[in-house]
C-alpha cells in the first residue's frame, strides 16, 4: 500500500516528466479499480477496459489533482464514472443457452449449501436498485472503508450508512421471500 | 405476521457489526432469547451478511493490465466540444432571440400587407416576352417560422446542456 506521502513524491516526478513513475500508482492502485469497474459492470472484459481508461484520464488529468484529498479516492471516483458511462453506453449481453456449459460435479455437502445461499442471495440482490447494491458491495470488501465509498460514489457518508441499512434489510425481506417460494415448489 | 420496528431493525444491523456498546448488546440480547421473531429476523440477517462476507473480495485484472495502461497514456481524452458553458450561452442567445422575435410580433411589425417578390428576368426584350415569376411572401408567417424553431432549438440545448446531466447524475446517485 503506498502512502499518501509517497503518492504525492510519485506524483511530483510524473509531473515533472518521469511518467515512467506512473506504472508504480496503476500497480498499487489497479486491483481496486478494477474492482469498482468491475462491481458496476459486472463483466471481466468491460470493467478492464473501463479501469484501464479510468488510468489514462487520470493521468492526463493528473496536474488538476488538487491534493485535498487522497490520490486513491480521486482516481476511484473517476473509475465509478468511466464504469457508469460504459454501462449507460453498453447493451446486455445475451447468452445463449446452447454456449452455456453447464458442469455437473460431486460437491460436498456444505460447498453445495453454501453456493445455495450464495445463489440466493445473488437472486436477491437482484430487488435492489443500482446504486444500493454497489454500496453494499463495496462497503464489506474490507480493503474499501466507508468513507472512501461514499467519496467515490459521491454521497455523504450518513446517506451512505442509511443507504446500506435499507439495503440489508430489503435483502433479508427479499431472500425470506425468496426461500418461501422455493419451499412452496417443492 | 408481526413486523420489527425499524428502530429494532436497525438495533439488529449495529449489533451484526458490533458497534452496541456493552450495556446495549446485553438488553438486546436477552430480548433476542426471549423473542422468536427478533432472533428470526437476526439470522436472517446474520444469513445476509455472511454471504456478503464470502463475496466481498477484491479481484484482480489481467497481468497485462499495466502494461496496457502505460502504453495508452497518449491517447487523447475524449473531449465534446460542446461544453455545458457553450450550451448555457446558446441557450440564452435562443431565448433572447425568440423573445424579440416575440416582441416585434407583438408590436405589429410584420402585420402590415407585403408585397409578392417578383423576380425580372434580365433576359427580358423587346422580341423576346419572359413572364414574371411572382412568389407569395408573408413576413408574419416567416418570423412566426423561425420562432418555433428558436423555441425548439432552445429545448433542446436545454435538455443537453441542463437536464440531461441532471437526470444522469441523480441515477447514477440512485437518488
Amino acid at each position: 500500500m503506498i502512502t499518501q506521502q509517497e503518492e504525492y513524491s510519485l506524483i511530483d516526478k510524473i509531473l515533472a516528466g518521469d511518467r515512467q513513475q506512473y506504472s508504480i500508482l496503476v500497480d498499487g492502485y489497479k486491483s481496486y479499480a478494477f474492482t469498482i469497474a468491475f462491481k458496476i459492470l459486472g463483466n471481466r472484459p468491460e470493467a478492464e477496459e473501463a479501469a484501464q481508461d479510468a488510468f489514462i484520464k487520470a493521468f492526463q488529468y493528473l496536474k488538476t489533482f488538487n491534493r485535498t484529498a487522497k490520490f486513491s479516492t480521486w482516481l476511484y471516483r473517476i473509475v465509478f464514472n468511466t464504469a457508469i458511462s460504459y454501462k449507460r453506453k453498453s447493451k446486455p449481453a445475451f447468452q445463449s443457452i446452447e454456449n452455456t456449459i453447464v458442469e455437473y460435479s460431486d460437491k460436498a455437502d456444505k460447498q453445495m449449501e453454501r453456493d445455495d445461499k450464495q445463489h440466493y442471495v445473488s437472486k436477491a440482490m437482484e430487488s435492489l436498485n443500482e446504486a444500493d447494491r454497489l454500496a453494499i458491495q463495496l462497503f464489506y470488501i474490507k480493503e474499501f472503508s466507508l468513507e472512501e465509498v461514499a467519496e467515490t460514489m459521491g454521497q455523504n457518508m450518513n446517506t451512505l450508512k442509511v443507504r446500506i441499512h435499507r439495503a440489508r434489510l430489503r435483502l433479508a425481506d427479499e431472500l425470506k421471500k425468496l426461500l418461501k417460494e422455493e419451499a412452496l415448489t417443492l | 405476521m408481526k413486523k420489527l420496528s425499524i428502530e429494532i431493525e436497525e438495533q439488529l444491523l449495529r449489533y451484526l457489526d458490533g458497534e452496541l456498546d456493552a450495556q446495549a448488546r446485553q438488553t438486546l440480547e436477552t430480548e433476542i432469547h426471549t423473542s422468536e421473531l427478533l432472533s428470526a429476523r437476526l439470522e436472517e440477517l446474520r444469513l445476509v451478511q455472511s454471504v456478503l462476507i464470502q463475496k466481498a473480495r477484491l479481484e484482480t485484472p489481467s497481468k497485462n493490465f499495466t502494461m496496457k495502461v502505460m502504453s495508452g497514456l497518449d491517447t487523447k481524452p475524449v473531449t465534446s466540444t460542446f461544453t455545458p458553458r457553450k450550451g448555457l450561452l446558446l441557450f440564452i442567445g435562443s431565448i433572447i432571440a425568440s423573445g424579440i422575435a416575440l416582441a416585434l410580433l407583438s408590436a405589429g411589425v410584420f402585420d402590415a400587407p407585403t408585397a409578392p417578390l417578383v423576380l425580372d428576368s434580365p433576359l427580358k426584350t423587346d422580341w423576346l416576352k419572359v413572364p414574371s415569376v411572382s412568389i407569395p411572401f408573408n413576413g408574419k408567417v416567416l418570423v412566426n417560422g423561425i420562432l418555433i424553431l428558436n423555441l425548439a432549438l432552445a429545448f433542446v440545448v436545454l435538455d443537453r446542456t441542463v437536464l440531461k446531466p441532471i437526470f444522469q447524475r441523480r441515477i447514477s446517485s440512485g437518488i
